[in-house]
């Protein structure tokens, strides 16, 4: 270059110029309320209730860039993902899902911004900016710490089946009236794609990744019987009638991401799920009528994985920014 | 160190040194539900460049929230529409990296 200003790091590559701007560290975002639920399934109790669980925690930041936001686990053993980012004037809503329902240890979100869009640190007149040509735009402060990161890359969408038993769950006929007990594991821990990367760890480490997958998935079971008053020789069954039940189990997932030493995973992580029962015969009464139904949630969509993509992750260490 | 630059924090510690890596910011911008945009950047010529999407105001438990598909050809990145599917507003952050 003719002018300007470029620096270059020990292995020959540049890391401020004059053209791109450099994200900068302007502070964690501050954590609201949170919402705990699905370590089982609403309103039922029996055979594979359990379900991953999910928290969210509610973050804002005020800020005039748009951030780009680290999740630093607290618990590096459970799920994380950015699953909703959202702005109203220069203030920053992130909803950060985590596995499990426990509420305490709850993440921290570190937030960069464009060296342009850094507030000037009051009482601070010293230090070193690089503007563009144009003059006004800045790429550097060093007021603000700059993003050095330690790894990353492009991580891997997650398996397309999110439940943790084989095969995706179904609708099944032939079970017995009434019948309502779930035969599929919706859970989701085994069910991750990993990334090798030596940056990662379980101490310090946080990383930049949005969750993009999603899907729904549902168990159905139909049950039947026949009923008569009685059956007599030469007359056959009179008076006879069509008992029909229906059991349902449904769960969303969305795609979540967790830190292990020298591995970065795709995975999943329940977001919300529903259970349903309805019973009925042809005449009579059950729960006082021709029939009864239960029902907690409704299914978002009909059963499919979406957007199953890879997408860049970024990881760095967050002791840096404390 | 014997050569290079180092930035210090206030407090006097590194903050920040020709040792380190990092991706800059070439572009972020907003892709509204259904929309495309294509943009060329010949700053980032012989650089790495990767693209990170986040789905705004998602209502996640109600509907299907299709992420529009990125391409990166050089230093020309598009976003599109997955094909025969209405996709939603997304956050779009252009980074790169001297290669």
């Amino acid at each position: 270059m003719a002018y300007g200003f470029e620096a270059k790091n020990d292995n020959g590559k540049v890391i401020i110029n004059d053209t791109i701007e450099n994200l900068h560290f302007i502070g964690k975002a501050t954590r609201g309320s949170n919402n705990s639920d699905y370590g089982d399934f609403p309103g039922y109790g029996g055979g594979n209730d359990s379900l991953d669980g999910r928290v969210i925690h509610y973050y804002t930041i005020t800020c005039s860039g748009t951030p780009v936001a680290f999740i630093k686990p607290s618990d590096y053993s459970r799920w994380h993902g950015i699953i909703k980012q959202s702005v109203s004037g220069t203030t920053w809503s992130f909803d950060v899902m985590v596995s499990g329902t426990s509420t305490s240890n709850p993440p921290d979100i570190y937030c960069f911004v464009n060296a342009d869009d850094i507030p000037v640190p009051s009482g601070e007149t010293y230090g070193m900016q690089v503007f563009k040509s144009d003059g006004t735009t800045k790429t550097f402060d060093s007021r603000r710490q700059p993003l050095a990161i330690t790894g990353g890359g492009t991580a891997p969408a997650p398996p397309s089946d999110p439940t943790n038993s084989s095969g995706l769950p179904g609708v099944s006929s032939g079970h017995s009236w009434n019948y309502s007990s779930n035969d599929h594991d919706f859970r989701s821990s085994n069910r991750y794609n990993a990334t090798s990367d030596s940056a990662a760890n379980t101490t310090n480490a946080m990383f930049a990744c949005s969750s993009l997958a999603q899907a729904v998935y549902k168990r159905q079971q139909h049950g039947y019987k026949e009923s008569c008053s009685g059956c007599f020789p030469f007359i056959g069954c009179i008076n006879c009638q069509d008992h029909h039940s229906t059991a349902a189990w449904w769960v969303m997932y969305r795609q979540a991401f967790r830190l292990r030493s020298g591995n970065f995973d795709s995975g999943w992580t329940g977001y919300a799920a529903g259970y349903s029962f309805s019973s009925s015969f042809e005449s009579g009464g059950w729960f006082g009528g021709g029939g009864g139904s239960y029902s907690t949630g409704s299914m978002p969509y009909t059963a499919k994985t979406i957007n199953l993509q890879s997408n860049a992750f970024i990881i760095a260490d967050s002791s840096r920014y404390n | 160190m014997s050569y290079g630059l180092s930035v210090f924090k206030t407090d006097g510690s590194l903050g920040f040194s020709t040792a380190d890596i990092t991706w800059q910011t070439l572009d972020q911008f907003t892709v509204a539900a259904n929309a495309s945009a294509s943009n060329t950047y010949n700053e980032a010529s012989g650089m790495d460049i990767i693209v990170q999407r986040q789905l705004v105001n998602v209502p996640p438990n109600s509907q299907e929230d299709y992420v529009p598909n990125v391409s990166i050809s050089g230093t020309t990145v598009s976003v599109s529409p997955q094909s025969g599917l209405s996709s939603s507003q997304c956050i779009i952050h252009v980074l790169t990296r001297d290669s």
